[in-house]
Parts: C-alpha cells; sequence; structure tokens
C-alpha cells in the first residue's frame, strides 16, 4: 500500500469552546498507481484529510503511511515524493507563468528546468501563455498552469483538491484526460462526481468526517443495480398516488414531476409489488431511469 | 558536496529574492511611491528646521550646515522602514493565493524563507537608499573608514526591521487582528524616535519616553558616527547608544524568529 491510514481524526477547536471533528476514525488503504477519489459534500472533511495526508496539517489522533513513511515522524522524506494541488490556486498571480514555474523549479532543486518546463506547458497547451502575468489567465488556464506546477517534479503520488473547480466542461475533459494517463498514485477529492466517477477506479463517500461508503467503481455500480428508479407518467389522481407510495416501506425518495411521480426501489426483486398498487389508477407511463454514483452518494449523504 | 548543499541553499533563498523583486517590481508607479513617500513626510520637518536655524545657531549636535544629513539619514530610515510593512503585506498575498501550503510541502527550510524575504527587501530598498546615501558622501563628504561602519550600521538597522517585519508577519497569518493592533504599537514607537525632528527640540516629557525606545539609539547613533567621522570618538562618547545599538542587533531578530516558531507550530502546521 502507498497511503494506508490508520484510525485518522482531527478536530478543530473554535470560539466559545466549541468543537468540529472533522475526520473521525478514517481508515482508508490505497495502492500504488491507483487512481482514488474522496466525495462529500463542502464541510465533510475532504481537504482536511487531503492536507493531512500532503503534512501541512497534523492529526489529532491517529496516523498515516505514506510509501512507508510516517506522517508523523517523516514529513520531510514524504515532502520529496508528493504534490499537492488545491483547485487553481498555489500559483502567484503578480509574475509570469514562466517566473511561477522557474521558481518552483528552483524551490525543489530540479535541474534542466528549462527543457521540463517547455515539455509539460506544451502537452498541457498553456505554452502561448507562460510569459504574461497569471493574473490575466482565465480560470482554465490558471488550472492548467497549476497542474503544470505539480507536475514539475515528477512526484510519486499527487493529491488534488478539487482540481477541476469552476472549469468549463472542454477543459474540464482536458484535465481528466492529462490525469487518466499519468502513471501515477493519484488522491482526488470533489464533490463532483463526474470528475471522480471518470477518473477513479476507487471511490469513498465521506461524511461529517466519517467515511460512509468506499469501493471500486465496479462494486459501487452493483450496489447501484440493486436499486431502480421509475418515472410514473399519470395525470389523474396524482396525489393520492404518491400518499399510497409514501407508506410503502421498499420506496424511497418520491419526487414530484411535472407529469408524473419519481420514485426509487430499494431492491429490484420489490419491482413487482408495484403493479397492485398501480391496478388502481391511470398509468400513462412506466419508465426506468440510469441512476448514477452522484445518486448513491446524494442516498447515503 | 558541502559546497553542492550550498549551492542549493543558495539557489532556493535567491529564488524565494527573485520571486519576491518580481512580485513587487508588477506594480512600478507603487515602487516609486513607496520611494517618494519619505519625501513628502520629511519636507515639512525641512521647512521647519529651515526657518528655526534663522534664530538659532544649533539644535543639540545639529546646525544649518549638518541638519541635511540629519534629515537625509531619516530618509534612508524611513525607506529601510518600509521592509517592516513588506514581510506581513507579502505572507498576507501568499496566504489568500494559497502559495504557503505549496511552500510548506515542498523540501524546504522555512530559514531559505526568512533569508530569502530579507534578501529581498533589502533589493526593494536598495536604489533609493544608495542613491541618497551617494549624495550625502558628496554633500557631507567622511572617511572610507566611516563609510564603510555606516553601511554595517544601516545593515544591522536592516536585520532589526526585518526582525520586526517577520513577528508582523506571523500575525499577517495567524490572525490579522493582531497585526493591526502591531502596526499601531509599531507606528509609536517610530513616531518617538526622532526619524524626522532632532530629540533636542521635543520636551522633557517626551525626551523621557524617547530615552526608553531602542529605535531611538539605532537611528541616532548611524547620524552621530556621520558627522563626528571618527568611530573611536563616537564609540567613547555615546557608550549607551553603541551598546544597546548591539543589544538590539543580536536580541531583536532571535525574539522575532522565536515568536514566528511558536505562532507557526500553534497553527498546527508541521511544514517546511
Amino acid at each position: 500500500m502507498i497511503i494506508e491510514t490508520f484510525n485518522l481524526s482531527k478536530t478543530y477547536h473554535l470560539k466559545g469552546r466549541k468543537r468540529i471533528q472533522a475526520l473521525d476514525d478514517v481508515n482508508i488503504s490505497i495502492q500504488e498507481g491507483e487512481k482514488f477519489g474522496l466525495l462529500g459534500p463542502n464541510g465533510a472533511g475532504k481537504t482536511t484529510m487531503i492536507s493531512i495526508l500532503s503534512t501541512l496539517i497534523q492529526p489529532s489522533a491517529g496516523y498515516a503511511i505514506i510509501d512507508g513513511n510516517n506522517i508523523l515522524t517523516k514529513s520531510k522524506t514524504i515532502k520529496s515524493k508528493i504534490a499537492l494541488m488545491l483547485g487553481n490556486d498555489m500559483i502567484y498571480y503578480r509574475i509570469t507563468g514562466y517566473a511561477n514555474l522557474k521558481f518552483f523549479c528552483k524551490v525543489y532543486g530540479l535541474e534542466n528546468y528549462k527543457v521540463k518546463i517547455a515539455q509539460l506547458a506544451k502537452e498541457l497547451e498553456i505554452e502561448k501563455w507562460l510569459n504574461e502575468y497569471v493574473e490575466r489567465y482565465s480560470t482554465g488556464m490558471k488550472s492548467k498552469l497549476a497542474l503544470c506546477r505539480v507536475l514539475l517534479s515528477d512526484p510519486l503520488i499527487l493529491f488534488l483538491d478539487e482540481p477541476t473547480l469552476g472549469l468549463d466542461v472542454k477543459t474540464k475533459k482536458f484535465i481528466i484526460d492529462k490525469l487518466k494517463k499519468l502513471n501515477k498514485t493519484i488522491f482526488i477529492t470533489s464533490h463532483n462526481m463526474d470528475v471522480v466517477e471518470k477518473l477513479c477506479t476507487r471511490i469513498a463517500f465521506i461524511n461529517n468526517g466519517k467515511i460512509v461508503k468506499m469501493g471500486s467503481k465496479e462494486e459501487l455500480s452493483k450496489l447501484l443495480q440493486k436499486r431502480v428508479r421509475i418515472f410514473i407518467g399519470i395525470t389523474e389522481n396524482k396525489n393520492k398516488l404518491k400518499q399510497e407510495l409514501e407508506q410503502q416501506d421498499f420506496i424511497t425518495n418520491i419526487t414530484n414531476e411535472e407529469t408524473g411521480l419519481k420514485i426509487e426501489i430499494l431492491r429490484r426483486e420489490d419491482y413487482n409489488m408495484l403493479f397492485p398498487i398501480f391496478s388502481n389508477y391511470k398509468i400513462i407511463k412506466i419508465q426506468e431511469l440510469e441512476l448514477s454514483i452522484e445518486d448513491l452518494f446524494l442516498n447515503l449523504v | 558536496m558541502k559546497v553542492n548543499k550550498i549551492n542549493r541553499i543558495l539557489s532556493k533563498t535567491f529564488a524565494i529574492a527573485e520571486k519576491n523583486v518580481r512580485t513587487q517590481i508588477r506594480f512600478k508607479y507603487y515602487m516609486i511611491w513607496k520611494w517618494f513617500l519619505p519625501i513628502i513626510t520629511l519636507l515639512m520637518p525641512i521647512i521647519i528646521l529651515d526657518k528655526f536655524f534663522d534664530f538659532s545657531s544649533s539644535i543639540g549636535p545639529w546646525t544649518q550646515q549638518n541638519f541635511m544629513i540629519f534629515m537625509m539619514i531619516g530618509y534612508d530610515i524611513m525607506i529601510m522602514q518600509t521592509m517592516i510593512d513588506y514581510i506581513p503585506k507579502s505572507l498576507i498575498g501568499e496566504k489568500y493565493w494559497k502559495t504557503l501550503p505549496a511552500l510548506m510541502i515542498a523540501p524546504f527550510n522555512r530559514f531559505y524563507l526568512l533569508f530569502g524575504y530579507i534578501i529581498s527587501e533589502f533589493l526593494g530598498v536598495l536604489i533609493p537608499f544608495a542613491a541618497f546615501f551617494i549624495v550625502m558622501v558628496i554633500v557631507f563628504p567622511i572617511s572610507f573608514l566611516t563609510i564603510i561602519v555606516i553601511i554595517l550600521m544601516f545593515f544591522g538597522v536592516g536585520l532589526v526591521f526585518s526582525g520586526v517585519g517577520l513577528f508582523l508577519g506571523v500575525f499577517a497569518i495567524s490572525n490579522e487582528n493582531f497585526l493591526y493592533i502591531f502596526n499601531v504599537i509599531i507606528r509609536l514607537i517610530f513616531w518617538f524616535s526622532c526619524v524626522s525632528y532632532p530629540f533636542q527640540l521635543f520636551p522633557n516629557a517626551v525626551q523621557a519616553i524617547i530615552n526608553l525606545n531602542p529605535i531611538y539609539y539605532l537611528i541616532d547613533i548611524i547620524r552621530l558616527t556621520w558627522i563626528e567621522n571618527n568611530i573611536i570618538l563616537t564609540a567613547y562618547s555615546h557608550p549607551i547608544h553603541i551598546i544597546i545599538f548591539t543589544i538590539s542587533l543580536v536580541v531583536f531578530p532571535i525574539i522575532c524568529v522565536y515568536i514566528f516558531n511558536i505562532v507557526y507550530k500553534k497553527l498546527g502546521i508541521s511544514g517546511y
């Protein structure tokens, strides 16, 4: 395992003796080369997790091992093996893109940095913008530059916190495609299902500092296959049908639509139990809808 | 092996300095404004003191012939004073651009950051400082030895100011409220340091307060060394100045680096 956490916890002390449990006994393990996604709503503990693993902050309890090094005792060794990208930040706005990259190359003690910068800038399609001040960059350009910065040091592990935040569909796809091609361990946090679903091989859901579900994309898909989402087309007695469906234990998430109702059945085998109920109503249409990891995420959190 | 290590340290330190200088010169008019601001501040005391010498031949050691040296050294001190504001201002920028975490997770020692900042501060004030210094040497010539001693003294003052800047910088990262509170205190300390008016002009009660201010001794000893142009004589006639200057030079940076470390650890950052 390249990343392993053991009962990792973090408590923040706020004003008025208030405490926030940002992470609560988190245990995860990630293999070398794996692309791991941590999904969760805002304030779930994603950034705290990535900050601890990248040695920025220390846990209140527990520990993590990164490539055989304990984050509590070997943070210096870990630093030389990782890179962190926080959104499209961590770049200096008042200097040019090239000056930024050159600066970080020197900080990491990289030799032949001119060649590396030219090569990466070409790959990420920012070479024409390198001599412009970063403050003139679009959000997409800043993200590409930020990605370029983390790739310069050729790290073993990439920690990416919301790397596609605020990006348009085209740039988002570009970044995901680039990350997919990288032969590196990637730990990505996001509240954007789309990004994680497309990039990661394993996904964990975090809420209120706890891992609520973890598994491979296939395992999660199986979990999804058990559930069924159905659209019921009905114009007459819609509310009456809704009330009747609400009384059934096997049905969840009933939502009103303009021309009918949307429901979710927890287990596919209960599907047939719907028809005796429907027989009392004038149903125009029954359509099975596709469930995504986003739906699972919404149900879990 | 050792040479390589030294090269690496220097390369990282100068990378910080280079980046800071590039950031500073992004807005050139701001820099020029920064250089001119002390001139505007000193304009009023120049007018007042010039008129004052119509009625009195001297104010302590200052006469109509040498008071321009008093003012020009005042300018150099004021331009160096901008170093105090520079570290907190830059660190606030780093905080909001989230570039500090980028440095923290790099294989990078925090002292490279500190020295890089100090070098860039010196470079940032070098042009106006040197210009006024050269004019001073032309207007009021001194011996080569005195020039060297005064340059070293200014360097010492720069270190002390950098230390104060570092002290403020730590609050810029941790709690900006404290930064503004300490900023007021530091303004008051400078207000009582005789940068723009000679000590002898102030009433006795204010003189008593000025006597407690170490910054006053740092500035005054440079001025006295210049006009006396004999370092042995200056050291002999102003031992308290020399003692306080030496103590400040050692104590200020150490205390400030110590506070920087403590506050940094309290932030929960294990980095660097």
